[in-house]
């Protein structure tokens, strides 16, 4: 059996999680989806978002489109890895300022 | 993203939004009760006895039919019964009237009472049934969700899994150039049918568009038409794409051991396929299908290669 692929290979370790909020007004559409995977792929560390029990990858346009963050949407960032911290950090910081967009 | 599965519960407005056009279906009275309210016992019910007085064994948790038989027999007894006949079906998810009948007065009131949503189908009650039946088994099939890029070759429905970077959607691309099918790029949605199959289909939103590094996103069906795409397709094969370095000593060489994953309680057979600079994985993969085709069909290359060897050498003994 091969490990399993987005669940976190290295939890326990060095798993972070934090709670954001989608503050624009178009939710999380291809443009802040491109933010987030080009903000999260320069970590190393695996990185998933999470709304209402669905976990996407943070690395995945595709994926990150699927969760439809609506405006006002509750996610989690997931991280796990050696620079989960800062992964965090950097992309809670996409939430906070709406993806630079309104 | 190998995750337990879920059953989905589901509530009459469900059932109504899904079946509305297949099962010819319109609100009859009290639309406004079928919101939240849910199916706990996922199977439709004839009240005939019910109505007759014999409660004990009334499968009150599920949507009851009334179809030709109930109604004439409520309409042969006397107009005083009437209600109270109805008003013993309880507290039931719902009502469907079939052969587009409309509710006599005696009866919407009794549902007013209740509270109790009603819906008339058009169908007569015994296609209604079965076709309503395997609906909501649709609806509430065992589901996952996973990260991963599926594709239909040749009648054979293989699921790409690996980190992202791999070349999963480029993978899938490429088939698709070949005259393959995508049915879902980067997130497929697996369900397990009630026959013991596991389905792999796209989320809704995303199911049109795949993005390829470099070029963004693209519209399948726009570019290859609509040949091009598959709404749903049963899962033969996974193939696990892994870069060369990583569990190279695990590979199978000779396909005679099958791995297999339990998706949602259903073993799937598993690859597991070394991704490396020059090497022409689209042709690995549209192999894999082929060889997955002939397995499903009784011819497994590995063993009788094998069987020969055996046969030959014993001779040699």
């Amino acid at each position: 059996m091969s490990p399993e692929p987005a669940q976190m290979k290295a939890a326990g370790t060095n798993a972070l999680t934090r709670d954001v909020t989608v503050l624009n007004r178009y939710g999380i559409h291809a443009r802040p989806a491109a933010l987030l995977v080009k903000t999260a792929s320069r970590f190393a560390c695996e990185i998933l978002l999470e709304k209402t029990g669905v976990r996407v990858n943070a690395k995945s346009i595709m994926g990150l489109l699927t969760l439809e963050g609506h405006h006002g949407a509750k996610l989690k960032i997931h991280a796990a890895g050696a620079d989960a911290a800062e992964a965090i950090a950097a992309l809670a910081e996409l939430f906070e300022n709406k993806f630079f967009e309104d | 993203m190998w995750r337990t599965a879920e059953s989905p519960r589901i509530t009459v407005a469900d059932f109504f939004a899904a079946g509305r056009a297949a099962l010819q279906m319109d609100w009859e009275a009290n639309a406004e009760a079928a919101e939240g309210r849910e199916i706990t016992e996922v199977a439709l019910n004839r009240p005939g006895l019910a109505l007759a007085g014999f409660l004990r064994y009334y499968a009150h948790r599920r949507i009851q039919v009334l179809g030709l038989a109930e109604m004439t027999y409520l309409g042969s007894l006397p107009i005083a019964e009437r209600m109270a006949r109805m008003l013993a079906l309880g507290h039931v998810p719902a009502i469907v009237m079939s052969r587009g009948r409309r509710l006599p007065g005696y009866a919407r009131q009794a549902f007013a009472q209740l509270r109790v949503p009603v819906m008339r189908t058009h169908l007569v009650t015994g296609h209604f049934m079965n076709a309503a039946t395997v609906l909501m088994q649709n609806l509430t099939s065992p589901r996952m969700r996973v990260a991963g890029t599926m594709v239909e070759i040749n009648g054979v429905g293989v699921l790409l899994e690996g980190e992202p970077g791999i070349g999963k959607s480029e993978i899938a691309l490429a088939l698709i150039k070949r005259g393959h099918s995508l049915v879902a790029d980067d997130t497929t949605i697996l369900t397990l049918d009630s026959t013991g199959v596991v389905h792999g289909s796209a989320v809704p939103i995303t199911r049109e568009h795949m993005e390829i590094r470099g070029l963004g996103i693209i519209h399948v069906p726009g570019l290859f038409g609509v040949a091009s795409m598959r709404e749903g397709m049963r899962l033969d094969l996974i193939i696990r794409m892994q870069k060369s370095a990583a569990g190279e000593e695990n590979l199978d060489r000779t396909g005679l051991d099958t791995q297999f994953r339990n998706v949602l309680g259903v073993d799937v057979p598993l690859i597991a396929v070394p991704v490396a600079a020059g090497r022409d994985l689209t042709n690995v993969v549209e192999v894999a299908a082929l060889n997955q085709r002939m397995k499903q069909m009784g011819h497994d290359a590995a063993r009788e290669l094998d069987d020969k060897l055996k046969v030959a050498l014993a001779r040699k003994d």
